[in-house]
């Protein structure tokens, strides 16, 4: 979207406001905002508990904190691991992100563009996946990732409870959607470039990473913001294939662990504390790559 | 997206669907994970009896629930760490036992030894059932850690090995004896003028009292852990019935669950839950209500000898932990005032498939030495199976008052076993006595699901059944 | 040739043995009574099946996911369109919307961004039914009784529908927002000037434009409805209680196999799973062909 066209917009949009500030206006805010309400209240209910004393939690809900305790925030980091949670959460869904689209982007080009006998049943074979319940191949999948455990060599990075494993893992679930979407947009993006640039002698792989994959740009990312969500929100997977090394934990393992943990030892404000320490960072980073990521979500998703 | 290609990805994932029934009749599962044979057993020696490998690492699980795992890391390791100071051990705690942990077996390469505890616990049925865990008949054989010429069996309560067996051999170590009833505080009770009721006119009439009195609610459970009430009710109907009421339950027979002093418990329990229970009880959890008590919010509620040390940072400093048993029902009933449920618990096993079972099962005996035993009393505040553990030690006001109850009931001990041995039927149980409590379900209807359950456990092949 | 085989080796590979054949076995491991490793699983046919069928918890499960398939979409799409419309003012504000519309997108889409675990953790503390608990504590204040979000039966699995929607509908207001900014403004203009107002409008114009995008967004709501697991799980008491009123399949498959070892029936379950997926993706395609204007 051009900046032209936002910016005639925004002085329409103006322009509209000037115009009729009625009732329907007042009315279309008012909605607006009892939605905006029930979204950031728990969000900001959680953080004033974080700063909150244990009987304060334990007392009245909409009371506010008498002092600040920022110890919360010490005791959950210290005691709860959050920041090594966060850490490897990071590396897990960064990793396996970026196998996810290149190998996606890969496998959907050659489906796309480059058909052979069997091509259609390749694809066919990923895109059959999206309908599949992962929960149907929990157990064997827990044998497979042990039994890749036992590989000589490269075993040990990639059996139960290795982050390799799991990234591996994350790869092979998230190449349905991947390939399925990448492949409908390699279909539609014009030949007549990479023809130009096979004339000029460049290889297959060269025409692929340079001239395809940037003109499929718009799609590139918008699946992988897709990715990146789907991956970080894993539970399940992790759950499985992570369970007895602690300080392999993402960070969904990590707070629903908190949540139980509360249960025996009864410290509700560390429990606030990380809560809250796993959701800041996500709105940080959302807010400031907001732009990027709705339009990312949207040009792909609307093409 | 273009609407073709979506329809596309429909039509070819219901392809698929059809096609992968067939392709899978030619795959197998897993099946033998390849685990390596079991090791055999080091040398034995008078210093090292059972034969402990101290060139292998031991490794060691804790649950982390109200004992923590500082009597592992400050007392027992230490023991064990000085008479073989070359062993390495690997020490870990968590609070999801079976999470963590089931993986490992499945996988063929578990820890040596485990504190298989609390609300997720692993299945000890399958796990027997799949010989996973290691006979422990050699430590109960081996000399004791104390004296050489007594075995470790006669060190300790007998009720312990027996209830950690399973169709005879001994597979569980039960070390910690944990008695239930109804705790209150002491000086609350003071204060009040209220006191510990024997039957259960008494104990109704001491909740509408406490109603009345409007300050205080009268009872309460862990509304999101059934279990602590229907404990209780099963408790309650073994003083009704005898002790062969549990023993039926147990053994999945016909009619155990719809038995009347099983009924008749349950209905004086949904009473108790139709009038006097906390506001808001049924959404709290355990420590939630304790915590409520701490504050007093509420007067009773039943739970295990455990519960001093687990409240220990938030009870205040003049509370005074005390239990009563459960009060008599009629006149009638089978077995007298002071009956108590007793149950060695928090189980310990070591897994036959480790690289170092010798190690788990030495450790063990470590744990049942005096000292082991004595020290492990007085830092997490509880009773144990080590017989006179607790000589000359101080003991905390709600221990105390435990230790005596349990003096008391002698013989009238009661225990039931189905929650070990089938997960599912207790937590069946469980659902169902929350919304007995809430008032949802009869009493009748209570007691057939229960029974229905049982039944279709007794009916499922894949199930092994245990007898006691 | 050899390009494209080197391209696709390794996305195969993977692909192959990660998920072509876990799924391959689990069908043959629903035909055993398999428990564990090494008790060797024994064939027994469609007894786990003849089992599933008498089995009331796992009934109920499936009430459940399909109660969720046909509410969480529902609801989760008249919202966001309802919202998507207000915030472009039914199209007429072209892509700029109302005023504040850009700061509407993004609140709105804040719950995406959370992962399901963090949010089924938060939410437990603000349904707590007590004093504590931040729906109860102006509830109690009032002198009212404290609702038991989680712990009431006929009450809870609302509150985890209501969870889902909360976090859903911020993702869809985006994405029909930018759908309706895509509309060509002469069609508001043209539609404006035979009079018609704003919800009229919506339903002749936005709506029809809108329904591809509305479809795609039934079917992913309606995958995640079946694969509900998390919130679940962390959220409600008894891990889909109480007495089994919120549970799902998803719960009584990780149940069944990782808590009772039951790993031949919780494979039966999970074929069974499978097969409503397929389902809903054979009804969806049947359903989309037959309004499509093909194009």
């Amino acid at each position: 979207m051009a900046d032209a066209a936002v910016a005639r917009s925004r002085s329409y949009a103006r322009r509209e406001r000037r115009r009729r500030l009625g009732p329907l206006s007042v009315l279309t805010h008012a909605a607006l905002m009892v939605w905006t309400v029930l979204v950031v209240v728990p969000i900001v209910w959680t953080f004033l508990a974080s700063v909150k004393s244990e009987d304060e939690i334990f007392g009245d809900a909409w009371s506010l904190p008498a002092t600040v305790r920022l110890d919360n925030w010490a005791r959950a980091w210290e005691q709860a691991n959050v920041g090594q949670y966060m850490i490897n959460s990071v590396i897990v869904v960064a990793c396996s992100t970026f196998g996810t689209m290149l190998l996606g982007s890969m496998a959907a080009y050659v489906l796309a563009r480059y058909p052979f006998r069997g091509s259609r049943a390749i694809y066919l074979l990923f895109v059959s996946g999206l309908a599949f319940p992962v929960y149907l191949a929990l157990t064997p999948l827990f044998f497979v990732v042990q039994n890749m455990g036992g590989v000589p060599v490269i075993g040990p990075f990639i059996g139960l409870n290795t982050h390799g494993g799991l990234i591996l893992v994350y790869i092979a679930y998230s190449l349905p959607f991947t390939v399925f979407f990448l492949a409908a947009f390699f279909r539609t993006l014009p030949g007549a470039v990479a023809e130009a640039a096979f004339v000029d002698g460049a290889s297959h792989t060269r025409v692929f990473f340079q001239v395809m994959l940037p003109m499929a740009r718009p799609g590139i990312i918008s699946v992988t913001v897709f990715n990146i969500l789907g991956q970080w929100n894993q539970y399940q997977l992790p759950l499985v294939l992570l369970t007895s090394v602690k300080d392999k934990w993402v960070l969904t393992q990590g707070i629903a662990e908190i949540s139980a943990d509360a249960g025996y030892d009864a410290d509700w404000a560390a429990l606030f504390a990380a809560l809250s320490m796993a959701i800041l960072p996500m709105l940080v980073v959302y807010v400031i790559f907001q732009s990027q990521i709705q339009k990312g979500l949207t040009a792909g998703a609307l093409k | 997206m273009t609407p073709l290609s979506r329809r596309e990805l429909l039509r070819s994932a219901v392809l698929a669907g059809l096609a992968l029934p067939v392709a899978s009749a030619c795959a197998t599962p897993a099946g033998d994970g390849g685990t390596s044979s079991a090791p055999a057993a080091g040398a034995t020696s008078a210093a090292n009896p059972l034969g402990l490998a101290e060139n292998r690492p031991l490794e060691i699980w804790i649950f982390d629930g109200g004992f923590g795992d500082a009597y592992a890391t400050d007392i027992h390791e230490p023991l064990l760490k000085a008479k073989y100071p070359k062993l390495e051990i690997k020490h870990n705690a968590t609070q999801e036992i079976a999470k963590t942990l089931q993986p490992r077996f499945a996988g063929g390469n578990p820890p040596e030894f485990i504190n298989n505890s609390g609300a997720n616990a692993m299945d000890f049925g399958a796990l027997v059932q799949d010989g996973q865990l290691a006979d422990l008949t050699p430590l109960y054989d081996a000399p004791s850690w104390d004296d050489p010429t007594v075995k470790v069996r006669d060190t300790i309560d007998p009720s312990a090995i027996e209830l950690g067996s399973y169709d005879g051999t001994p597979y569980v170590l039960n070390y910690v004896n944990t008695v239930w009833g109804i705790w209150y505080s002491q000086k609350l009770f003071d204060d009040n003028g209220w006191r510990p009721p024997r039957t259960w006119e008494a104990f109704t009439a001491l909740c509408e009292e406490i109603k009345k009195a409007g300050e205080t609610a009268p009872f309460t459970y862990a509304g999101r852990h059934p279990y602590y009430i229907y404990e209780a009710i099963l408790t309650l109907a073994a003083k009704i019935g005898g002790k062969d009421v549990l023993k039926n339950i147990d053994n999945l027979e016909e009619g155990a669950w719809t038995a009347e002093p099983v009924k008749q418990a349950a209905g004086a329990f949904a009473e108790i839950g139709a009038k006097y229970l906390m506001q808001g009880t049924a959404g709290l959890d355990h420590v939630q209500t304790q915590t409520a008590q701490n504050k007093g919010q509420v007067a009773m509620l039943p739970c295990g000898s455990w519960l001093e040390n687990e409240q220990k940072d938030t009870t205040p400093e003049d509370f005074g932990y005390a239990m009563f048993a459960l009060p008599s029902f009629t006149s009638s009933d089978a077995m007298p005032y002071g009956t108590l449920h007793v149950q060695p618990g928090e189980e310990y096993v070591v897994s036959a498939k480790s690289a170092n079972p010798r190690a788990g099962m030495e450790y063990m005996r470590a744990m049942l030495s005096k000292d082991g035993a004595g020290d492990f009393m007085e830092l997490v505040s509880t009773l144990t199976v080590v017989k006179g553990a607790g000589e000359g030690r101080t003991l905390k006001p709600g221990l105390k008052s435990a230790a005596k109850a349990l003096l008391v009931a002698g013989d009238n001990a009661v225990w039931f076993l189905f929650r070990k041995w089938y997960a599912e039927l207790h937590d069946e149980v469980a659902a169902a006595s929350g919304q007995l409590m809430n008032g949802k379900l009869t009493v009748d209807e209570w007691a057939e699901r229960a029974q229905k359950k049982a039944e279709s456990i007794k009916n499922d092949s894949s199930v092994k059944k245990f007898k006691r | 040739m050899r390009f494209a085989v080197g391209f696709l080796v390794l996305p195969v590979t993977l692909y192959v043995i990660y998920v072509i054949a876990p799924y391959a076995q689990a069908f043959s491991i629903a035909l055993t009574n398999w428990r564990g490793v090494n008790a060797s699983p024994r064939f027994v046919g469609l007894e786990n099946f003849r089992r599933l069928l008498e089995d009331t918890v796992f009934w109920k499960a499936v009430g459940h996911n399909l109660l969720l398939l046909v509410l969480l979409p529902v609801l989760t799409l008249v919202i966001a369109l309802f919202f998507a419309f207000l915030l472009n003012a039914g199209g007429r504000g072209g892509a700029g919307g109302v005023w504040g519309s850009r700061f509407y997108r993004v609140v709105f889409f804040f719950p995406q961004v959370l992962a399901i675990a963090v949010i089924a953790v938060l939410f437990q503390q603000v349904f707590r039914p007590d004093r504590s608990g931040m729906l109860n504590a102006p509830l109690i204040a009032m002198g009212f009784e404290p609702i038991g979000f989680l712990s009431d039966t006929d009450i809870a699995l609302w509150s985890i529908l209501g969870v889902l929607v909360w976090q859903a509908v911020g993702f869809y207001v985006v994405l029909f927002s930018a759908g309706i900014a895509s509309i060509p403004r002469e069609l508001f203009e043209a539609a404006a000037i035979d009079g018609a107002g704003g919800p009229p409008m919506f339903f002749r114009i936005t709506l029809p434009l809108l329904w591809d995008t509305i479809q795609v967004g039934w079917v992913y709501l309606g995958i995640i409805a079946l694969d509900v697991f998390a919130i679940v799980w962390v959220m409600t008491p008894e891990q889909g209680g109480p007495d089994y009123s919120t549970t799902v399949m998803a719960a009584e498959i990780y149940r069944n196999a990782f808590e009772y070892s039951k790993f031949g029936y919780a494979s039966a379950m999970g074929v069974v799973l499978f097969f409503f997926t397929i389902g809903f993706a054979a009804l969806a395609l049947r359903l989309s062909r037959r309004e499509r204007i093909e194009f």
